[in-house]
């Protein structure tokens, strides 16, 4: 059993997805609690990767393999955990506003918030703002993150507070905003709840305010 | 030159994959394979390589890249597939210059080559960041001209902002601010005395192809020899958007670079895997959008600048592979992590600038404080960047490469927390845009450093 969890940790720090729902069914069968398999195994092998990519240990196609990886290894595990012992830490939509096509800073903190077990709604680039909304109101979301990487974009981060407000819904969500030309002062600005100069920071940024909001 | 109406044609018709596909099951292996095949191999005791060998596997690698992998078309979901044979014969019929600039200003852009002589391409100024005021545009667009006499062309700050109103993407203030960079820079530039000077990125405030249709009206200044850049998307990519450039620009039969910022960590891997993409990126803007010359800004995944000692690497193997192997000019621009004002901007900018011109590059000086935050700007640094580029050429790479690992660790323990600088309010005259008597210390102090490691500037 403990073999199995652990070439399933393995397997998530490869990237090797299939193997990942290999050794995720075969500690299955060998009788290991889900929920082990689920901290030991997968959870393990993403939080390796993090601080692999962190380290610049590994790069952004190994980052995204091994996210897809702790997906497949998910799509096995999850159905045998009942709905609430799930530890998640929290759900995140992700996306970049509308105008603007970059997506690379974007995807490297989707596959570091999915290495760290929060679930991450992803609606790509060229996101119309009440798209952000519509996408947390569905999955309950407690984060909206929204990215933007040109000076001539950035209003699009102020549009989903602005909407927010004015829809009486701001307290519902944690905004976080980032992409090249962001600062804290912007963030200040356009009173987001969170901002990071990069994704691993952003992360940590993002599980500070969750912690906060559920004290 | 691939007419433009091919390249569309195969953008819509080419083989289609879905980008994750194509970045991580396509692109990415391909490039780890060919750094392997190739065997190129990053060495931390060598920031500035002397091995054609090495110079010329980058390239072949490269070459070896573009003809398996293509260039991908976001838009539309396709690969635009190039054949060898056309590629290699592109090459050979290239452009092999650039006139740019007017009356006494106007120069020919000309490649270079590793360990040469001939005195770079100086594009200077602004690197494209953001001002929040059209005086501070103006101040800093006159004092480049005025104080940087050896500078071949200007870059403009890009405008925040129109009467008050906050630029957007797609919007009519798009369209305003583009008009507005273009009427202020050459107001700017009579002013100081040079109107002959072209504007190399021209049209700095335009992101889309609307905004810059619209900024080249000959009503607002525009001329046929400034320079127009067209993005090329990491990693060799580009979108319909950006055909529509290229489309417009090639039909007024003006100077046009492809532009690309590969990204040290991201889909290309680690600096070997970077180097090829880099130099992949320049044959891209030949066959895709028909480049007279490209401009290559390496950037860093985690800190979002290019100082580090494996980017200064990749950047100088990217230049000597395309300025040995292809005719088409290769300048190189830098991202600095410190601000203005600051001993750590100029010795990033010397580091670099050594590295590149001794590979062979000409330069644009780049963003200071990574080209993150509004205002901050001065004349000092695209003022020492220019002069220290200036300087070194002739150096030879062995040389180069003994200066620059001298400059480095000045700076490098300071790249995760840079120190931002100041801003153009708070460092230079608001009516003249002269800077401070700090700025100009700061400057002294450095250019003496440099000077001491063996650097000889003109002035």
């Amino acid at each position: 059993m403990g073999n199995a969890i652990e070439n399933l940790k393995q397997a998530v720090i490869d990237g090797d997805a299939d193997a990942v729902s290999k050794f995720s069914a075969e500690a299955l069968e060998s009788g290991a609690a889900p929920l082990d398999i689920l901290e030991k195994g997968i959870s393990e092998g993403a939080k390796t990767v993090g601080e692999q990519f962190e380290n610049m240990e590994i790069f952004l196609t190994e980052l995204m393999l091994s996210g897809e990886a702790m997906m497949a290894g998910l799509d096995v595990v999850l159905p045998h955990i009942q709905a609430g012992d799930v530890p998640r830490k929290g759900k995140v939509v992700v996306g970049t506003v509308r105008g603007d096509i970059h997506e690379i800073g974007k995807n490297i903190f989707k596959s570091l918030l999915v290495a760290n077990g929060f679930e991450v709604s992803d609606l790509g680039v060229d996101v119309p703002t009440s798209k952000f909304i519509e996408e947390a109101e569905k999955t309950n979301a407690d984060i909206i993150a929204v990215s933007a990487l040109m000076t001539s974009t950035l209003g699009g981060q102020k549009d989903v507070i602005d909407y927010l407000e004015q829809s009486g819904n701001r307290d519902k969500f944690i905004v976080m905003v980032g992409g090249g030309p962001t600062n804290q002062e912007w963030a200040d600005e356009i009173r987001a709840d969170g901002f990071a100069e990069t994704a691993p920071e952003a992360v940590r940024v993002a599980t500070q305010l969750i912690e906060k909001r559920r004290d | 030159m691939i007419p433009i109406i091919e390249i569309a044609k195969r953008a819509l018709d080419g083989k289609p994959l879905i980008e994750k596909e194509y970045d991580m099951r396509v692109f990415s292996p391909r490039v780890r394979e060919l750094v392997k095949e190739y065997g190129i191999s990053y060495d931390p005791e060598v920031l500035v390589p002397s091995d054609d060998g090495l110079a010329d596997a980058v390239f072949k690698a490269a070459f070896d890249l573009i003809c398996d992998v293509g260039v991908y078309c976001k838009d539309t979901e396709r690969i635009i597939a190039f054949e060898e044979k056309e590629v290699r014969n592109e090459l050979k019929t290239s452009y092999d210059h650039a006139v740019l600039g007017e009356g006494m200003e106007q120069r020919a852009l000309l490649p270079r080559k590793p360990d040469s002589k001939e005195k770079p391409w100086i594009f200077a100024g602004a690197g494209g960041v953001t001002v929040s005021d059209e005086s501070i545009f103006m101040r800093l667009v006159e004092n480049y001209a005025k104080r940087i006499p050896i500078a071949n062309a200007i870059t403009t700050p890009c405008l925040l902002s129109v009467d008050g109103a906050t630029i957007r993407a797609r919007s009519p203030l798009e369209i305003e601010g583009s008009i507005r960079t273009v009427v202020l820079g050459r107001e700017a530039l009579r002013r100081a005395g040079r109107p002959g000077l072209p504007i190399m990125n021209a049209i700095g405030t335009a992101e889309s192809a609307i905004a810059l249709a619209s900024g080249l009206h000959p009503d607002f200044g525009l001329r046929k020899t400034d320079g127009y850049m067209i993005a090329e998307l990491a990693e060799l990519k580009t979108d319909l958007d950006l055909l529509n450039r290229a489309a417009l620009l090639q039909s007024l039969n003006v100077p046009i670079a492809g532009i690309y910022g590969p990204i040290y960590g991201g889909f290309a891997g680690g600096a070997e895997g970077t180097a090829v993409t880099s130099a992949a990126f320049h044959i891209q803007g030949i066959l895709t959008y028909g480049a007279s010359w490209t401009l290559c800004f390496p950037i860093h995944i985690k800190y979002t600048s290019s100082s580090s000692p494996e980017l200064i690497w990749l950047a100088s193997l990217y230049a000597q592979a395309v300025s040995r192997n292809t005719k088409v000019p290769a300048l190189y621009y830098n991202y600095t992590a410190a601000g203005p004002c600051t001993e750590m901007v100029l010795q990033e900018f010397a580091s670099e600038f050594i590295a590149a011109i001794s590979s062979g590059a000409s330069i644009e000086t780049g963003g200071v404080a990574k080209g993150k935050y509004f205002d901050y700007l001065s004349p000092i640094e695209p003022m020492f960047a220019a002069e220290v580029a200036y300087a070194s050429a002739g150096v030879k790479r062995a040389d180069a490469n003994e200066i620059v690992k001298q400059i480095v660790p000045k700076f490098i323990d300071k790249v995760p927390d840079p120190p931002r600088g100041k801003r153009f309010q708070d460092s230079c005259d608001p009516v003249t845009g002269e800077p401070s008597k700090e700025c100009f210390e700061i400057y002294d102090k450095v250019k003496k450093e440099v000077t001491d490691l063996g650097i000889e500037f003109l002035y």
